[in-house]
């Protein structure tokens, strides 16, 4: 199970020739250098490419999270015409291949003069791009008991209160899925900023990894394990942070 | 909209001032982009080069754009499909045809003399660079096949003293041999080129032939190809190469190639990768010619292995012409990039540099001159659909690596595939 | 009448941020990749209107589409149901509520972390390849082990390993639906004295229905799209003898290497079609074992 992980953290300090050819996990000499200096390594400090990638990754984790448990909680608990149809192209979005939408949305953002910003990346998320968050916020919100939505409503409360105060609260074990998940995968997108993102000072961090290896020259491998390593790092303290989320939920009983 | 350009962008200024934030300098108006696939050592010289060319043209800024080979195509047809190619890209040989074909390159000629300086350049690289007699390339590199060798288990098999520029295919098997004895069979004689197109191309030149007519079609014959194929199965079958199981892929990682895994000791690359192969190797390497055909015609040949082109797209070719013209003349830029790309066209910046060689650019240069007067001209320009026939290749030497069909009879679907891919193509 | 006019206006106003991005980000370049299937589009030139011959072109003559679709179909019917029944698993085991727990999920997850990087490429190949690890461990019993990525027969089972390896994400939803199991449930249950294998079925499953469902479904859908590790373990060939050929390989290659951006788009929306099918399969199936809490339609 985690025998690769150790591969890779064993690689990211072995000297670049031993990498390979040898199936050892122990390195012969321990080579802190892949780490100093495959941070300096490329025209641009890893520190940017951090900087970057955390701006993108904030904005981006923020953007699903609201967005799309919005769309969320109308899917699940609003009447409104048109839903099931609406719900279907949601769907839709999801299946469809993105490699054959990559140069009309390429072209598109062109247009809006949005190439070489981080628009494209983050734009998107606050318009609830990923399918994949609101079915999952769904079928979450769709588990929480009526009742409390009908208690609140008799109440007087607003849509709006009901998404707030009763919705949102008890689907924390969703939210935190959630924002685990948006907050990996957007760190780790590679495509997209491929594609958008030219001057080296905007790249971010699964980009900067990319520039070490060559295939058909000479690379890198020794410092892109290391920084791969290190970019780890980010992903896995977030997920033990937020992981701590995903708590039991409440007891219903008393309410029924 | 209320808001005018110049009201927006006073606005911004002044904000920009407010936040003590850099204003672009005033005086670099123009501004062109380079994009380029490389590694971090490209980059670096890249980056530097820019640099120089920055300082020596005020007024002019170019941005760097790279990302590695994998990712550099997708990206390049994603702007060139949006109109938005950099000014200046880096080409390979192999997509050269499909870009100027496309409309998607602007020729040089007229730049000639006029800006751009090519009267020390050798005339054999800059005919690399020409698709239907006109100039879109500009040569930044040369290349050639080679087979590269180890030389510790040379010497350990007693193989060492072997002409290798000048060795047949009979010798190579030979020496294949030798070594897998010697080493007990620990470290196999060569890697299995049968999946290798650019091994069986010079393969069907020495044997009078070639890959592609002038015209774009497929012109070898099934017979020779099967041949090829044959050669290479009987030494697999001697036990004297490297496993067919990892003998399938033509587009193996550098570190996964037979000579660097430490399974082989000589695998098959292009001459600019010597000195990559060295540094994930821990034994001095050599350089071998591909095997000739005895009475045969040459069959490597010499081909640029990077290109500058100017794009389409551009808006501002005087300064992109401007930045090409220094790449190759300007000694401060030369120096910088050294042999990383390749051997340079320009005899003057070759003399300038020779001084500072590592032990594999030696090896490599010494090679390059070694061979000069033993390769055949520049095949004809590939058609479109070249790549996709080199796809094809690979699947049908991998079912003959197999065994799962005979050579002769793997060669003749294949041909005919060929055929089929290029006619769809047009 | 009213009624319905203020219903729809909540409804539209949760909704806006999703419209908003559909019908000014999405659904155009959607559109336009349907009129390129129509086309024959290189990329750098103007689409030129073929018709229908790029889908007369995959179902009579090319070769490789039938290739593509067997080795999907291949990878969704291994892939899919082991992946579940590992993550389920193992969100159960971390259920049970172990103290150290934080630090169990972290490292289950961490496979997935790695996704599909180069590094990951590069570990599969030494894995996997002829003396690598598991054929080291294969031997130990006697087994003489094969080039598993670079045989043909094989390959796709080392992609179905990688899938089933990288579990993270599907456990980490099922273990957030066990969390939102009303503990009261199983309270009772225990006070009833309902054996541990009755209380699977009789409320955990039926509880965790529609969290499985979205498994399912979005494994599915993903299962067919797979793309990232089998274009970089097979280099981006999908090789070897297109023993890795899944669909959007396929597609990716047909687009950019070859510059038929019109035949891609055809072939996306052919899968598209074969997507939706199964998904409209499992939509109309969850009738009968989907049932959410308290809700009467």
């Amino acid at each position: 199970m985690l025998y690769p992980l150790l591969w890779l953290l064993a690689s990211s300090l072995k000297p670049e020739n031993e990498i390979f050819g040898s199936l050892g996990l122990w390195p012969s000499t321990f080579n802190w250098s892949n780490y100093t200096g495959g941070w300096e390594a490329l025209p641009v400090s890893f520190s940017i490419f951090y900087r970057n990638s955390t701006i993108v990754t904030v904005l981006s984790v923020l953007g699903n999270l609201f967005s799309c448990s919005f769309a969320a909680y109308a899917f699940a608990r609003l009447e409104f015409t048109g839903k099931r149809l609406f719900f279907g192209l949601m769907m839709m979005t999801l299946m469809i291949p993105y490699h054959v939408v990559l140069i009309p949305q390429y072209v598109m953002f062109l247009k809006l003069g949005w190439v070489d910003t981080y628009l494209p990346l983050i734009v998107p998320r606050f318009l609830a791009s990923d399918g994949f968050f609101i079915f999952l916020m769904v079928q979450f919100f769709r588990q929480i008991p009526r009742e409390l939505d009908e208690a609140a409503q008799i109440d007087g409360c607003s849509a709006f209160k009901i998404y707030w105060a009763v919705i949102l609260p008890l689907s924390l074990p969703a939210l935190a899925t959630s924002a685990i998940f948006s907050m990996i995968w957007v760190w780790e997108d590679f495509l997209a900023p491929l594609i958008y993102l030219n001057d080296i000072k905007n790249y971010t961090v699964p980009l900067a990894l990319r520039l070490f290896i060559d295939q058909e020259g000479k690379s890198a491998f020794g410092q892109m394990f290391a920084m791969s390593v290190l970019s780890l790092v980010p992903v896995v303290i977030f997920f033990i942070a937020f992981q701590k989320l995903i708590v039991r939920g409440i007891a219903t009983s008393g309410m029924k | 909209m209320a808001v005018s350009r110049r009201k927006f962008l006073t606005t911004t200024g002044g904000l920009a001032l407010a936040a003590g934030l850099p204003l672009p300098a005033l005086a670099q108006d123009r501004s062109i982009r380079h994009f380029w696939w490389g590694n971090p050592e490209r980059d670096r010289r890249t980056f530097e080069v820019i640099e120089v060319f920055d300082k020596n043209h005020p007024g002019i800024s170019v941005s760097g754009e790279t990302i590695g080979w994998g990712d550099y195509w997708t990206k390049m047809a994603t702007q060139t499909a949006g109109r938005n190619m950099a000014d200046l890209v880096q080409m390979d040989y192999r997509f050269l045809f499909e870009y100027v074909r496309r409309g998607a390159l602007q020729e040089l000629d007229p730049f000639i003399g006029n800006g751009l300086d090519l009267s020390n350049f050798d005339k054999g690289p800059l005919q690399g660079g020409m698709v239907d007699g006109k100039l879109y390339a500009l040569n930044i590199g040369s290349n050639s096949q080679v087979f590269v060798y180890n030389e510790t288990i040379f010497e350990e098999a007693g193989v060492a003293d072997t002409d290798v520029i000048n060795w047949t295919w009979d010798q190579f098997a030979d020496v294949c041999k030798t070594i897998t004895e010697a080493t007990g069979g620990k470290v196999k004689g060569s890697d299995d080129c049968s999946v290798v197109l650019e091994v069986c191309e010079v393969w069907i030149r020495q044997n009078g032939s070639s890959f592609f007519g002038p015209e774009g079609d497929v012109t070898v014959t099934p017979d020779i190809i099967a041949d090829y194929w044959q050669f290479w199965r009987d030494l697999r079958d001697a036990g004297v190469l490297r496993s067919a199981d990892k003998s399938l892929d033509a587009n193996l990682p550098m570190s996964d190639v037979g000579i660097v895994a430490g399974d082989t000791a000589i695998s098959n690359f292009w001459s600019n990768q010597i000195v990559g192969v060295q540094a994930l190797m821990q034994d001095p390497v050599g350089a071998a010619m591909v095997p000739h055909k005895e009475g045969g015609d040459p069959g490597q040949f010499i081909k640029p292995s990077m290109f500058m082109s100017l794009t389409r797209d551009s808006e501002d070719p005087e300064a992109a012409i401007m930045y090409m013209n220094d790449w190759i003349n300007n000694p401060e830029a030369t120096k910088i990039l050294g042999l990383e790309r390749g051997i340079p066209a320009n005899p003057d910046v070759r003399a300038a540099l020779a001084p500072d060689f590592t032990p594999a650019e030696k090896v490599s240069v010494d090679y390059f001159n070694a061979i000069q007067d033993k390769v055949g001209p520049l095949p004809p320009p590939e058609p479109k659909g070249a790549g996709e026939v080199r796809d094809a290749f690979i699947r049908a030497a991998t079912n003959v690596v197999l065994g799962d069909i005979a050579p002769q009879q793997a060669a003749e679907v294949f041909v005919d595939d060929a055929q089929a891919i290029i006619d769809r193509a047009r | 009448m009213k009624n319905t006019k203020a219903r729809n206006a909540s409804g539209y106003m949760f909704l806006a941020p999703w419209l908003i991005g559909f019908f000014l980000l999405a659904i155009g370049p959607i559109l336009v990749s349907l009129y390129l299937s129509f086309t024959r589009y290189d990329m750098v030139g103007d689409p030129r209107w073929t018709g229908l011959d790029n889908y007369i072109y995959m179902f009579t003559r090319d070769r490789r589409f039938w290739k593509t679709l067997e080795v999907t179909f291949h990878y969704v019917v291994f892939a899919v149901p082991l992946r579940l029944i590992m993550a389920l698993g193992v969100a159960m085991l971390l259920d049970k509520g172990l103290r150290t727990i934080g630090l169990y999920r972290a490292i289950f997850y961490l496979p997935s972390l790695l996704g599909a990087s180069i590094a990951i490429a590069i570990l599969w190949r030494q894995l996997f390849s002829i003396d690598g690890v598991v054929n080291q461990v294969l031997a130990v019993f006697g087994i003489q082990g094969i080039g598993w990525i670079t045989n043909p027969s094989t390959s796709i089972y080392t992609l179905i390993v990688l899938a089933i390896w990288q579990f993270g994400a599907p456990m980490l939803i099922f273990l957030a639906g066990l969390r939102g199991i009303p503990k009261d449930l199983y309270e009772a249950a225990d006070i009833d004295g309902t054996p541990r294998f009755r209380k699977f079925y009789a409320i955990t499953l039926p509880m965790l229905a529609p969290v499985v469902f979205f498994n399912l479904v979005l494994q599915i859908i993903e299962a067919f799209k797979i793309f990232s590790p089998a274009f970089i373990i097979s280099n981006g060939t999908g090789g070897p003898a297109d023993s890795l050929l899944v669909y959007t390989v396929y597609l990716f290659n047909e687009a950019f290497k070859f510059f038929r951006m019109g035949y891609a788009s055809a072939l996306a929306w052919v899968l598209l079609v074969i997507i939706g099918l199964f998904t409209a399969l499992a939509f109309a199936t969850s009738k009968y074992w989907v049932h959410y809490e308290n809700e009467r339609d």
